[in-house]
């Protein structure tokens, strides 16, 4: 009885902590870009290559169906994840485009960031420790 | 058979170089059936019998950076209605100028519509078709040059494409075969586009040369009768031939309002003056999205050409010149309605039922078609 309530418990937490979380967006601790949500979608639709200051940018995405993805394609790009693939099937089979590369975790996010000063990603903001910068957040 | 060769020993090529040669495969596969409702109707290649083959493709697309911003992108397709052969829909290098310019050269895919680019990925529409009243016109790939310009305009991302090239190739003309030119093809398209609404805009010029050997008989008895000048306002010989294209997309997240309006003119030919558009409305709910549209083709026969000789001109001549002349009238309306959902990420099912009403026949043609759209 205890336990069923607790596991209940745990789980509305975590269902509403994962609702509620902002999205991190990082970067390396280097990089002193500065960011408006349009540059960020820009950047995410393969529309502009550059951070603002004409740095070279790489954005990574985290992988499709996770949750934080979900989330960034909705809340970033305005667009439901169909939208996007759609989106992009538009870019690569016309030859003017390839989708940003995607990591399976958090920490591969982390780790990727925390190696290039060009690359750009996002995880929960629970998630970004001092490895890297976070740039903006996203509600 | 040697292009299929060509296709498969394309495709070894590609798999056999090192991995970071940093290669990019891609591919998009329909597999789409149909059948028309009446005995006697026949639409978009399809009969009264069920139908596999006639709309269903693959292709595969392959692009290799080669660094120094070089790249080549192939792109490979088997049609259904061409028995699956494969053959190169494109083949072309890109060069970066910069992040903003782009030069492609090679087998270019011809710009005249919005969806022009990607007309093949049903997976990027959501129409199980794209609308064949404004992108009948076939001529989808020509050999040039176009140069990319991107950029951004106050709210609004332009692109700018510059096109340089030629056609060359089969064609159906007046219910033959024939050969077909066109030279000094010149493009310019432009589209302007911000969260919502898109706006596109294209132009493009030739000289269309025809030779069509059943017509070979007609003309030279027009010739022997005296009539040199009205068998050059006849032919296809070097006639400036000018497309212009508009097209308007609303797309504010539930509705989408797709629109675009074409016209066509090949000058001193018996080619008629073509006007087509659609007109296309869809809703999104979730991961399936219903649509209905409106197609009018009003392609109107140059009658203007022999009427002047109808009292004058033998029977024999006239009978064939007035067919001719009037094997290019299209008066069409088409409805379709029909839907797309998104039951994968990578695939959609589609179903679409389209109505066209010949009003020179006086015939309706119904046909409903499904199938099911991937990208891989």
């Amino acid at each position: 009885m205890h336990i069923r309530t607790l596991i209940m418990a745990i789980a509305l937490l975590s269902a509403s902590a994962l609702h509620a979380e902002p999205l991190a967006i990082v970067v390396h601790p280097s990089n002193m870009a500065e960011l408006s949500g349009d540059d960020l979608s820009r950047l995410y639709l393969g529309r502009s290559r550059t951070f603002p200051n004409g740095d070279s940018a790489i954005p990574i995405n985290l992988a499709e169906g996770m949750p934080a993805r979900e989330r960034f394609d909705e809340r970033a790009l305005s667009r439901s994840s169909a939208q996007l693939k759609a989106y992009w099937s538009k870019l690569v089979f016309t030859g003017k485009g390839t989708p940003p590369q995607e990591a399976e975790s958090h920490e591969e996010v982390l780790k990727l960031v925390a190696t290039n000063p060009s690359i750009i990603g996002y995880l929960p903001a629970s998630q970004a420790d001092d490895r890297v910068r976070v740039v903006m957040q996203l509600d | 058979m040697r292009k299929s060769l060509l296709a498969v020993s394309a495709l070894s090529f590609a798999f056999a170089l090192p991995v970071q040669a940093d290669l990019h495969i891609n591919g998009f596969a329909s597999i789409t059936a149909g059948t028309t409702t009446g005995s006697n109707d026949q639409l978009y290649g399809y009969s009264n019998e069920l139908d596999f083959k006639n709309e269903s493709l693959f292709a595969i697309q392959v692009r290799s950076d080669l660094g120094d911003r070089l790249s080549v992108t192939a792109q490979v397709m088997g049609r259904g209605s061409n028995d699956f052969d494969a053959r190169f829909e494109w083949a072309f290098l890109t060069y970066e100028l910069n992040d903003a310019m782009r030069i492609n050269a090679g087998r270019l895919r011809t710009p005249f519509y919005r969806f022009s680019d990607f007309m093949d990925v049903g997976f990027a529409y959501d129409w199980l078709r794209v609308p064949q009243g404004v992108y009948g016109l076939g001529l989808d790939n020509i050999e040039g040059i176009s140069l990319y310009r991107m950029a951004q305009l106050g709210d609004f991302e332009s692109s700018l494409q510059l096109l340089w090239g030629s056609f060359s190739g089969g064609i159906t003309l007046a219910g033959s075969a024939a050969d077909a030119r066109i030279d000094n093809i010149a493009g310019i398209t432009w589209e302007l586009e911000r969260d919502w609404f898109s706006f596109r805009a294209a132009y493009l010029s030739g000289k269309s040369t025809i030779e069509a050997p059943a017509l070979s008989p007609l003309f030279a008895g027009l010739t022997q009768a005296g009539l040199g000048g009205l068998v050059a306002a006849l032919d296809f010989n070097d006639d400036t031939s000018e497309f212009i294209g508009l097209g308007v997309t609303l797309d504010q997240g539930d509705w989408v309002l797709i629109t675009e309006y074409n016209r066509i003119d090949v000058k001193d030919s018996f080619f008629a003056k073509r006007e087509n558009y659609y007109l296309s409305l869809g809703y999104r709910l979730d991961a399936v999205t219903p649509f209905v549209s409106f197609e009018r083709e009003d392609h109107r026969s140059k009658s203007e050409l022999y009427q002047p000789f109808v009292s004058v001109l033998p029977e024999a001549l006239l009978q064939p010149l007035m067919a001719v002349v009037e094997s290019q009238a299209v008066d069409t309306k088409t409805w379709n309605l029909g839907l797309r959902y998104d039951f994968h990420p990578a695939a959609a099912f589609k179903v679409q039922y389209s109505s066209q009403k010949n009003d020179l026949s006086g015939h309706r043609h119904d046909l409903i078609a499904a199938g099911v759209d991937i990208v891989f």
